[in-house]
């Protein structure tokens, strides 16, 4: 045991040196990821602001231009322009004038008058989605308020669902976003550092060199984990300080148990890098295979964007084998939920089935022979 | 001769290509050996059969008494490895080498830096511990790496090509130390393909095409397969045909052309008259040592026949 500790130490002082004197894999570790936090935090946003409205106005009164107001007053609509018809309103949307055109018919104010149902029009530019929905939900709600103001009362249906969101209440997609770019960053950091450290190895020949000496599989496996897990640690704290200093988000919940998934999930990682590795004994092939097998399904399958539920059966099903969703689960049950380790539970065997599998077909594929 | 190294049938194939085609031999204790042979003659492959590296296909061999296929844990701790690529980490300091390669064979604290310190003054790289790897000369480099091979103070040293790229006078600096561990009782077993080189070894054995047709000191090898003599003909001026003169003379088994001159390889009774008197008043003819180059070629030369020979029953 001491023997296995002495090697395995020998190869972790070995890797620490790498990683200490290597500028790149010094910048992927640890600049890196907060700079993809960064970007992604910013750039990947569901909050709609300033869309642009077009309004096609034939009522020309005091009422339709108090509609208008109310519109365009919140911030989430900016009024882009008048047309004289809403047959124009194809080639403003053609031309990327404007996401929906807000068409009042003539006889708007007369209707309100008479308290009679006034019906107005918009025209949504459907071809970006998340946009039209938008623009949906805002318009229904401000035509809420509308009518509330001209008939002093709000309209009662007779069923009504009285619904608040808990905790995301201003519905701030940085909050929902944020756990899903930490997991995708770890995820795609440790993944392509590990592999290329080992591939490294083979392509230079020193693999050989080490096959000649006493060093077992297991040590050379923890000496290259061991530095790595210790760089993941600096980066988990690095990404969930940067989410709750430039975004915002809360660390409710149990910090144990965000420790503890972190460092299962990373060892998952890291396993799945030393397996690339072993499996392609080549820089190139590792870095297309640690792309293609941790960025991808950690950003599309994971529910870090698209959420799991709405997948069909088959995707679903395979999202399932991402160790990134259930991270994913756990970051953000802890830090926006307050969940602790009971809510967290299968989740974290989960993670564990996962780092254990890679571990063990790490071992299994790992031959110290050369042919 | 308690042997150090015994090769039994060792055998290698690689799908239908045999790498290493049933060969066996014995290296003494303290013996430095040398592994001579074209390149993909078979020296690589059965340098990493022995260090445990490629399991053979048939055959065995035993390193300091533990079988290669049976244990090739014990053998890998007995012995020293340098490979063809020196395979030290560039970015890594000298010392930061050493101390890995010996953690690496479980030396540790004390022991290590004191062990350390002990083959840099073997080698004479006293006070270069904190260069960078990569910035050292080619010579310098392969005497870290002969260093990092020998902290666990192996019985056997294996080295493959270890001269490859290296100036003359850092070769030569390198054989100094190989014969110094030898003399300590380090058995050398070393791949070349540098004919002056094997001159230095105890004993050589010839590969070609993964067969070891040949195997003796290099002064065996040249009375077996360079017999008669092997003359140098010089002159300042040398008939144009002087190739057709000198093979005309009763006698002359091979002419060769070397620089200014020729090579001639002659049976036992040719005089050096015979030789000169041919080509004129200035010429001369003197007596040549026979190298292990000739040797080499009349190895190559000699199976290729015998190849040719076997085609042809075969065929018939």
């Amino acid at each position: 045991m001491t023997v296995f500790l002495r090697r395995a130490a020998a190869m972790a002082h070995k890797e620490t040196l790498h990683i200490s004197r290597d500028a790149w894999t010094l910048y992927v570790g640890l600049v890196l990821p907060l700079v993809l936090l960064v970007l992604l935090g910013f750039g990947v946003s569901f909050d709609l602001d300033h869309m642009p409205l077009q309004v096609v106005d034939l009522d020309h009164s005091p009422e339709s231009r108090a509609l208008i107001e109310d519109f365009t007053a919140a911030g989430e609509f900016v009024l882009a322009g008048s047309l004289a018809s809403g047959d124009e309103a194809a080639q403003a949307f053609a031309a990327k004038q404007s996401v929906a055109v807000l068409t009042i018919p003539e006889g708007y104010a007369r209707a309100l008058a008479r308290s009679e149902v006034a019906t107005v029009g918009l025209l949504l530019d459907g071809s970006d989605g998340q946009s039209a929905q938008q623009a949906v939900t805002r318009a229904d709600a401000l035509a809420r308020i509308a009518s509330l103001r001209s008939t002093g009362r709000a309209v009662v249906p007779p069923l009504a669902a009285a619904t608040w969101t808990r905790f995301n209440p201003a519905g701030r997609s940085a909050l929902f976003l944020v756990p899903g770019i930490s997991a995708y960053v770890l995820a795609l950091v440790a993944v392509l550092l590990t592999a290329l450290s080992v591939a490294r190895e083979w392509e230079r020949g020193s693999m050989e060199q080490l096959f000649c000496t006493p060093v077992r599989r297991g040590e050379i496996i923890v000496g290259k984990l061991v530095p790595y897990l210790c760089m993941g640690i600096v980066q988990v704290l690095l990404v969930l300080a940067a989410g709750a200093w430039v975004f915002g988000v809360p660390a409710r919940g149990d910090l144990f148990t965000l420790g503890l998934a972190s460092l299962l999930f990373m060892l998952g990682m890291l396993g799945q890098g030393v397996l690339i590795s072993i499996i392609t004994r080549n820089q190139m092939v590792a870095t297309q295979a640690s792309t293609m097998t941790s960025m991808l399904p950690s950003m599309l399958l994971s529910g870090f964007i698209f959420p799991v539920d709405n997948m069909p059966l088959l995707l679903q099903g395979i999202s399932h084998l991402v160790p990134a969703r259930y991270y994913i689960d756990i970051l953000r049950g802890v830090l926006l939920k307050g969940n602790g380790l009971s809510e967290s539970l299968f989740e974290l065997a989960m993670l564990v089935a996962f780092a254990s599998l890679m571990m063990g077909l790490s071992l299994a594929r790992f031959r110290r022979k050369l042919a | 001769m308690t042997a150090s190294i015994v090769v039994e049938h060792l055998t290698r194939r690689f799908g239908s290509f045999t790498a290493v085609d049933d060969v066996s031999f014995e290296v003494g204790r303290g013996e430095i050996f040398g592994y001579l042979g074209a390149n993909g003659a078979g020296k690589t492959t059965t340098i990493r059969m022995l260090c445990g590296l490629v399991p053979p296909t048939a055959g065995d061999a035993r390193v300091t008494g533990h079988s290669i296929g049976r244990h090739p844990e014990q053998v890998k701790q007995a012995i020293g490895y340098m490979s063809q690529r020196f395979s030290l980490y560039p970015e890594l300091r000298v010392g930061e080498n050493l101390s890995f390669f010996g953690g690496a064979y479980g030396l540790w604290g004390r022991g290590l830096r004191s062990r350390i310190d002990e083959v840099l003054e073997l080698v004479d790289l006293v006070g270069h511990e904190h260069d960078r790897t990569s910035d050292l000369p080619g010579g310098m480099r392969q005497r870290v790496a002969l260093a990092g091979a020998i902290l666990h103070r192996p019985a056997v040293v294996f080295l493959d090509e270890p001269t490859a790229g290296v100036d003359p006078v850092a070769r030569r600096r390198f054989w100094s130390l190989i014969r110094r561990l030898s003399a300590e009782g380090t058995t050398i077993f070393v791949t070349t393909h540098y004919m002056d080189e094997a001159e230095y070894c105890a004993r050589v054995g010839l590969m070609v095409a993964g067969r070891l047709p040949a195997l003796d000191s290099p002064a065996g090898l040249k009375a077996t397969y360079v017999p008669g003599r092997v003359w140098s003909v010089q002159g300042p001026h040398l008939p144009r045909d002087t190739r057709a003169r000198l093979s005309a003379v009763e006698g002359v088994t091979e002419v060769q052309s070397m620089g200014a001159g020729w090579r001639v390889r002659t049976e036992e009774r040719v005089q050096a008259a015979d030789l000169a008197g041919p080509l004129g008043p200035d010429a001369v003819a003197t007596l040549d040592a026979a190298t292990l180059e000739d040797v080499f070629l009349a190895v190559v030369n000699a199976d290729a026949q015998k190849a040719g020979t076997a085609r042809a029953l075969g065929g018939a």
